[in-house]
């Protein structure tokens, strides 16, 4: 491994040349002084086309960001107010991204699924490099090993790291474990909340039940206590458990149904009917009513058989996720861009994908501060290319769908601060040094 | 997590099924040969340094291996065709210097400054990295167990002489505990999996640990890798006592701790192009710091060129001006090295110098290990430690990535079949 350090010939260069460097910069800031304002601006992000939902902006704009925050967005800030300006005309600036579905308690247990083990990935691994600041864990702990999870991998990542809290206590060990009902206990969830993290922890997991809606009913009863949306994986019974049942008599106004597009053999209600492919028109119903519906594409529970008539029928996800996690990291999914980019060839317009995964999921998760990019927000930002070519989309069954565009994250800012540039367009040109004989 | 591939077929497919394998059968081995080969590449453009091929080439994999490369193998023997026209197909690229003993510790040692291999090699075109040291003789147990034992990247290692790795305490200075017998002891337990010795911090001024390092590898006649982190041995010093086939990796860092391959005046150190012409091998070893421009292109130039593109994987280093090792490549084909040389220094040369020339080739009845990358075409920057950039117009991208027969990245669905309504 190798930190950054610079020798010492090349840091007395650095020193005269700074010092020239202080005068010139002086006389120049004299200058500036007296015709224009001073820089007080400190990375520019210039000419981009800017689509900030909740704004309502859909329209080439500058953005100007002092310190960690957003500072300015107006149609022409000039360069000269700015210390550091990057020129990303041709490209999109959106809020950067939040994937409300993925599994990042990264640990060592050889034995578990998604809590505390290499189920998990690290999160800075898969964020920045896909235009996401903000990646939310769906349940891999509940409230017995959240604080390792917060310990080991949310106080260590660049990556704003936010959680559902498992509605089971040991979180997701394994499918077995997640039947324990006695291990769902609505007062330590709610307490784990709205006394130690509630800056962190968004909402309760229910998942890989294999009874009837017990896990459901508890989750919710601990959303309740807590004021927090659930989000639940559901259906591991046969025969399935009614998904009507669940939008229209479980779930509250604001409750996430995840791995909307699965389509899977046992246990499972699938949205649209796999004879007739037609939405069901219940779904349309729950939608209305305010549930959440939610890609949590993965490694099993994207269809397209599920996603495009779907589409075609004027049902769209609320929010489009990943559910990443080591089976789903190099199959179909491969990352954040990579899903939105499928979506985009399915037919869905850019403005409808960056809502489903900017603002969208920052209201239901109830964290309005996060997904937009108003004047005074922290400056979490994503700058994109929208390539062009011939692309291919796969979903869980290896079946493809062929696209002509494919979304690339160029740049991404987390709280001010560049975290990712792909092609370099925030360094300076290097200069091959004068060589002296 | 979700539940893993199980669809809903209709009851009807499971019954008409049967007959058209039959039929299919038949009709198949009365018209041609049986189709013996499980998976035909065809069209693509093969560079495989150790055949001396860099041309369009079909290559058939059966049962893991590669059955046959040829310039036109019939469609109708394989099981399966991909049409990579157009897309380069190499040996599955070997990442020299990478930390991958992921865990949950702070820091390299079962550490989250560690990276899975699995999460970033396959869409790399990767299918071997090479793990820098991060364990010693006491810890490398534990590291198979962990994640070499379990991971789809094949995964082989350095061993540092100090016994707990690589990490940043000072524990791992302790030269009562480089044991050069244990370190030969666990490398000829390991055979498969241990590929060399690798020396790397030390901040004392003795020769000892160097010295050590050096015997170990000696003893089980593999490469030493020496690593950064040794400030009070000159660069001179180090390369002299450097053998035929050892590797210096960071090879064209800029910092503090080591004296650069490239002088004031932008000319590479004599007795640096002397050490290469003796054999010393040199690998990029990128990491957050450890690649400036203003060592790499003068080197370029003056012919110092690297051996191997080791990214020195780690959690600095991938979001930084490293980001993969196609990116670390593509570099070097925009400062002007040609395709075929690129290749072969992330193939077949990274293989020899480790010595597993059963790796980083596409020969007939090899291991089916390969990358099949497309060279796109566009503006591109590419970004030093020095956050220095260059612009340029190829760059290289992983289509598919196979792994021992086996499609572990397939980005555009190659091998996928159209969804049909």
């Amino acid at each position: 491994m190798r930190i950054k350090s610079v020798n010492i010939s090349e840091y007395i260069k650095y020193q005269s040349i700074r010092i020239a460097k202080g005068v010139a910069a002086g006389l120049i800031l004299i200058l500036i002084a007296s015709a224009t304002h001073a820089q007080e601006i400190d990375l520019l992000l210039k000419g981009g086309h800017l689509i900030d939902p909740k704004n309502n902006i859909d329209s080439k704009m500058d953005v100007a960001v002092v310190g960690d925050k957003i500072f300015r967005i107006a149609k022409d800030i000039p360069a000269n107010s700015s210390k550091k300006t990057v020129d990303i005309s041709g490209m999109y600036i959106t809020p950067g991204l939040i994937d409300m579905h993925a599994h990042v308690f990264h640990g060592t247990d050889p034995n578990s699924m998604t809590a505390n083990s290499y189920g998990g990935l690290q999160p800075d691994a898969f964020s920045f490099r896909a235009g996401v600041t903000t990646l939310v864990d769906a349940g891999s702990s509940g409230w017995r090993n959240f604080p390792l999870f917060k310990a080991q991998t949310i106080d260590r990542a660049q990556t704003r790291v936010l959680a559902f809290l498992n509605v089971v206590g040991h979180g997701m060990l394994s499918r077995f474990d997640q039947q324990d009902v006695t291990d769902m206990n609505p007062e330590m969830n709610a307490y784990m909340i709205k006394k130690l993290h509630p800056t962190i922890i968004i909402g309760i997991k229910s998942a890989h039940y294999w009874g009837g809606f017990t896990s459901v009913d508890k989750a919710v009863e601990s959303g309740k206590l807590a004021d927090v949306p659930v989000i639940v994986d559901f259906g591991e019974h046969t025969p399935a458990n009614s998904i009507e049942s669940l939008f229209m008599d479980h779930f509250r106004p604001g409750d996430i149904f995840t791995h909307t597009f699965s389509e899977i053999n046992g246990g499972r209600e699938s949205i649209v009917d796999e004879k007739s492919r037609k939405v069901k028109p219940f779904v349309f119903a729950a939608q209305k009513r305010g549930i959440i519906f939610d890609v949590g594409h993965g490694a099993g529970a994207f269809n397209f058989n599920q996603a495009i008539p779907a589409f075609r029928q004027g049902f769209l996800p609320n929010v489009i996720s990943t559910d990443l996690y080591n089976l789903s990291m190099n199959a179909a999914m491969k990352d954040m861009t990579n899903v939105m980019s499928k979506f985009l060839a399915i037919g869905m317009s850019l403005q409808d994908v960056i809502l489903r995964t900017t603002w969208n999921p920052a209201q239901v998760i109830k964290r309005t501060d996060l997904g937009h990019l108003s004047i005074g927000s922290e400056a979490d930002i994503a700058v994109f290319n929208l390539k062009k070519g011939n692309f291919g989309y796969m979903d869980v069954r290896r079946t493809k769908i062929s696209g002509t565009e494919k979304l690339e994250a160029e740049l991404t800012l987390r709280a001010g601060r560049v975290v990712w540039d792909l092609n370099g367009i925030s360094s300076p040109e290097w200069q091959m040094p004068a060589v002296t004989n | 997590m979700d539940k893993l591939f199980k669809f809903k077929r209709s009851k009807s497919f499971f019954v008409v099924k049967p007959f058209i394998i039959a039929i299919i059968f038949f009709a198949g081995s009365t018209m041609v040969k049986a189709q013996d080969v499980d998976l035909l590449l065809k069209g693509g453009h093969l560079i495989d340094a150790k055949n001396n091929i860099d041309r369009k080439m079909d290559v058939a994999i059966k049962a893991g291996k590669i059955f046959r490369v040829a310039a036109d193998i019939p469609a109708s023997s394989a099981k399966k065709v991909l049409d990579v026209s157009g897309l380069i197909v190499a040996p599955g690229l070997i990442n020299m210097h990478t930390h991958v003993y992921a865990g949950s510790n702070p820091g390299f040692t079962d550490g989250t400054s560690s990276q899975l291999p699995d999460a970033f090699a396959p869409r790399s075109g990767i299918t071997t990295v090479v793990d820098a040291g991060t364990t010693g003789w006491r810890t490398f147990p534990d590291f198979k167990a962990k994640i070499i034992d379990n991971s789809m990247t094949r995964v082989l290692a350095f061993l540092s002489i100090a016994a707990g790795g690589y990490s940043v305490d000072k524990a791992q200075e302790n030269i009562a505990e480089m044991d050069v017998q244990k370190t030969v002891e666990t490398i000829n337990k390991y055979p498969d999996n241990l590929v060399g010795v690798r020396i790397g911090r030390y901040d004392g001024t003795e020769w000892t640990p160097f010295d050590r390092a050096s015997e170990a590898a000696n003893l089980v006649n593999k490469p030493l890798f020496v690593e950064c982190h040794l400030p009070m041995y000159s660069l001179e010093d180090q390369l002299s006592r450097m053998r035929a086939g050892d590797i210096m990796t960071h090879a064209f860092e800029n910092v503090s701790e080591r004296m650069t391959v490239v002088d004031d005046q932008g000319k590479v150190r004599p007795f640096v192009l002397a050490a290469q012409k003796r054999g010393v091998l040199f690998d990029v070893g990128h990491g957050g710091g450890g690649f400036w421009f203003n060592q790499g292109i003068p080197s370029f130039k003056q012919g110092l060129l690297p051996n191997s593109f080791g990214t020195d994987e780690h959690r600095t280093s991938m979001n930084s001006g490293m980001k993969t090792m196609l990116n670390v490549m593509s570099k070097y084909l925009n400062m002007g090295m040609t395709l075929p040389e690129v290749i072969a220094r992330g193939s077949w040369n990274a293989a020899k110098s480790i010595k597993r020339e059963d790796l980083g080739n596409l020969s007939e009845g090899s291991v089916a290990d390969i990358a099949v990358l497309s060279l796109n075409k566009g503006k591109f920057g590419f970004v030093d430690s020095g956050n220095n950039k260059i612009e340029g117009d190829k760059k290289l991208e992983a289509d598919l990535t196979i792994r021992g027969g086996r499609i572990i990245w397939d980005l555009n669905g190659l091998a996928a079949n159209p969804y049909k309504q």
